[in-house]
């Protein structure tokens, strides 16, 4: 019996579904019926029928893509294309260098203001009796400034998952927002975003370090 | 007797994992049979002499370190050590020179089930360069010459053609595609950005992808390897779902919902998007039809649920929630029923992945303040921990064979990218550039 069929065979039959089979692919793969569309994608987001979702490619794997050809007796040469089909994104069309600037400049402009950030204890929300004083200060500065629109940033130290420390950044930030609107600044002026542990202002390992990093930062959100 | 061979050598292949573990079942529903051959040996292979014939020196012993490299890795042979068991090649040449019986013989008595050799060439084309390999394979089960290979390329190849190579033979012994041409995104601190890179699964020829120079992090790959998704921030305000294909750096957005949107993941066959977006209030998890553009919500209630990951063939979901105060397991029907929690050991278990084969899940798991790796079976009757020592470990992801996990670690001082077999020994270290690398990805195989 052909041995590479044979092989195909058993794989499919014992279950290995998610790995391509290349090789035997063409003969056994092309069940589900659905058409290989890969064109007309990556437009830029804005054709998706709820707002808010983008367009999405068919990124079902596709038969016989870089598959393996078998060990051959007299072999005929496989050329390999040269390098990784990998390319860089062009940098001139994002905003990321431009968005690092105004941050700083948020950052900046809020500390001249005399807004105080928030400190959380390791793995906590919540918020302390020197985080009230902290954010009683912030409010009386909001009420006196009733044009300026306020962020709130949620840091994690570096412990812990990435994915975990978005959730308890939000929960933290979403903390500090709420007790703003018990001390009576407009919920409208107030939003909330999570850096997780991905932008810590201290790189170091060790309590001091960790402590300046669980932090409800409290921005006087810039125009743009 | 290739049948046999066949089949012994796959059942192996699957078994390696269980039987490493000494665990022998498993209650998911996609388990294959690991359980009927508890014996599994990895077949002994020898890589003697890649024999430079032309060029620069050390094409062929480069093609020859990255073979042997990518041969261990496999876990599907054991490479032995060839002049320790006093074989040497001579004359062997393609299988036919006057040598190669008395070496074959030698090695059949030596109990070297493979014998593979090879040469490799440097050629000047014009003020081109041109690299030739040849690769041959004797099976001492069959006693003959089972073929070879022949590749062609630049210079800038040369890894490429021993990685193609290895994976032939895993090919041909296992009828799996091997695991040597796989990649790993992840993602490297540029200054105050974190921008997506590539590299091959050895840690080897790293291309940048993303240059937004903010934050662009947790990639994870698509199915049939051509694009990326990840979260990232449109603006400072708010995050976003993003996607990047590969060949052509293009990325654009798939998911602007304000609020929390992290934690994508591609269902196997491409057609959802789980996700876990905090839109509607705290973070929940969403299924996205990526045809018809239909939005499901999966989870309802005050806690945050996140990180999901999806069953081999599609039907389940495991996730993180801390709807029992910290984080934990927890599993459900793709479709939001039947939620059940798969940990209870530990007060924090969170960044499940589960395992191309199915049989099991890894996770973060604390134990004295540590976040270390662990693995658990769907149904929840096994459990083992992986690594040990201090340092966060963090975002474990599998190899397409289920033999591996990469995952990041802080255990070296800064944070870097390991990877580790799927029963916690042969750890190694893959990044050794810069401050910061994390959340790596493993690749689908080709």
């Amino acid at each position: 019996m052909n041995r590479t069929l044979w092989t195909c065979g058993s794989v499919l039959v014992m279950g290995i579904a998610l790995i391509s089979m290349p090789g035997c692919s063409k003969k056994s793969v092309q069940s589900g019926g659905d058409s290989q569309s890969t064109q007309g994608m990556a437009k830029g987001g804005a054709d998706g029928s709820k707002s808010g979702v983008g367009s999405f490619p068919d990124t079902g794997v596709q038969p016989g893509g870089g598959g393996l050809r078998g060990l051959d007796k007299n072999p005929s040469e496989e050329r390999l294309g040269s390098g990784t089909m990998l390319a860089k994104e062009d940098p001139s069309g994002s905003a990321g260098r431009q968005m690092d600037e105004i941050s700083r400049a948020e950052q900046a402009a809020s500390a001249a203001a005399g807004l105080r950030d928030v400190f959380f204890g390791y793995d906590s929300w919540v918020i302390s009796e020197e985080g009230r004083q902290s954010l009683s200060h912030d409010a009386e500065w909001m009420k006196s400034n009733p044009n300026a629109l306020i962020k709130v940033e949620g840091h994690c130290d570096e412990r812990g998952t990435v994915a975990y420390n978005f959730v308890l950044g939000e929960k933290r930030a979403k903390a500090a927002r709420n007790y703003l609107v018990e001390l009576g600044v407009a919920a409208n002026r107030l939003s909330v975003v999570s850096y997780g542990k991905e932008r810590p202002s201290c790189n170091e390992h060790g309590e001091s370090c960790y402590q300046q990093n669980r932090r409800g930062r409290i921005l006087i959100k810039s125009g743009k | 007797m290739t049948r046999v061979k066949l089949i012994s050598a796959w059942f192996g292949g699957a078994l390696l994992l269980a039987g490493a573990v000494g665990i022998l079942e498993s209650g998911a529903a996609d388990v294959f049979l690991e359980a009927t051959r508890p014996d599994f040996q990895k077949i002994s292979l020898g890589v003697a002499e890649i024999a430079n014939t032309g060029g620069s020196d050390w094409l062929a012993g480069r093609i020859e370190e990255v073979l042997k490299h990518d041969v261990r890795r496999s876990l599907v042979f054991d490479l032995v050590d060839l002049p320790g068991l006093g074989i040497q090649m001579a004359d062997v040449r393609n299988g036919k020179g006057a040598g190669s019986k008395a070496v074959f013989k030698q090695a059949a008595e030596k109990g070297v089930s493979v014998l593979v050799w090879g040469t490799a060439t440097w050629k000047a084309v014009g003020d081109q360069s041109d690299v030739n390999m040849e690769g041959f394979v004797y099976d001492s089960g069959s006693d003959e010459v089972v073929g070879g290979k022949r590749y062609a390329g630049s210079p800038s190849v040369v890894r490429q053609m021993a990685h193609r190579f290895a994976d032939e033979l895993v090919f041909r012994y296992t009828g799996e595609p091997g695991i040597a041409r796989t990649k790993i995104a992840y993602v490297a601190q540029q200054g105050t950005a974190r921008e997506l890179f590539v590299m091959d699964y050895d840690g080897y020829d790293t291309r940048q992808l993303t240059a937004d120079g903010f934050l662009n992090l947790m990639p994870q790959w698509s199915p049939d390897r051509r694009f990326l998704i990840f979260t990232a921030y449109r603006n400072r305000n708010a995050q976003d779902i993003d996607m990047i294909e590969l060949a052509t750096g293009k990325r654009w957005t798939v998911i602007s919902f304000g609020g929390l949107n992290i934690t994508p993941a591609l269902s196997p066959d491409g057609n959802f998007l789980a996700f876990a977006s905090s839109y509607e209030g705290n973070s929940e998890l969403y299924r996205l039809d990526t045809r018809t553009k239909a939005i499901q919500r999966l989870t309802v209630n005050p806690s945050g649920d996140f990180s999901p990951s999806w069953s081999p063939n599609g039907r389940e979901l495991v996730f993180v929630s801390d709807r029992g105060g910290g984080p934990q397991l927890f599993l459900m029907s793709s479709d939001g029923s039947n939620v059940r929690r798969l940990t209870f050991e530990g007060d924090y278990n969170a960044a499940p992945v589960w395992s191309p084969r199915g049989n099991w899940i890894a996770y973060v798991c604390r134990t004295h303040r540590e976040y270390k790796l662990c693995i658990i079976s769907p149904d929840g009757q096994k459990r083992m921990q992986l690594t040990t020592g201090p340092g966060v470990d963090d975002s474990p992801s599998w190899s397409p064979d289920g033999r591996h996990l990469a995952f990041s670690s802080t255990a070296d001082g800064k944070s870097h990218i390991y990877m580790i077999d799927a029963d916690g020994k042969g750890r190694e270290r893959l990044t050794f550039q810069g401050t910061h690398n994390s959340a790596p990805s493993w690749s689908p195989a080709s």
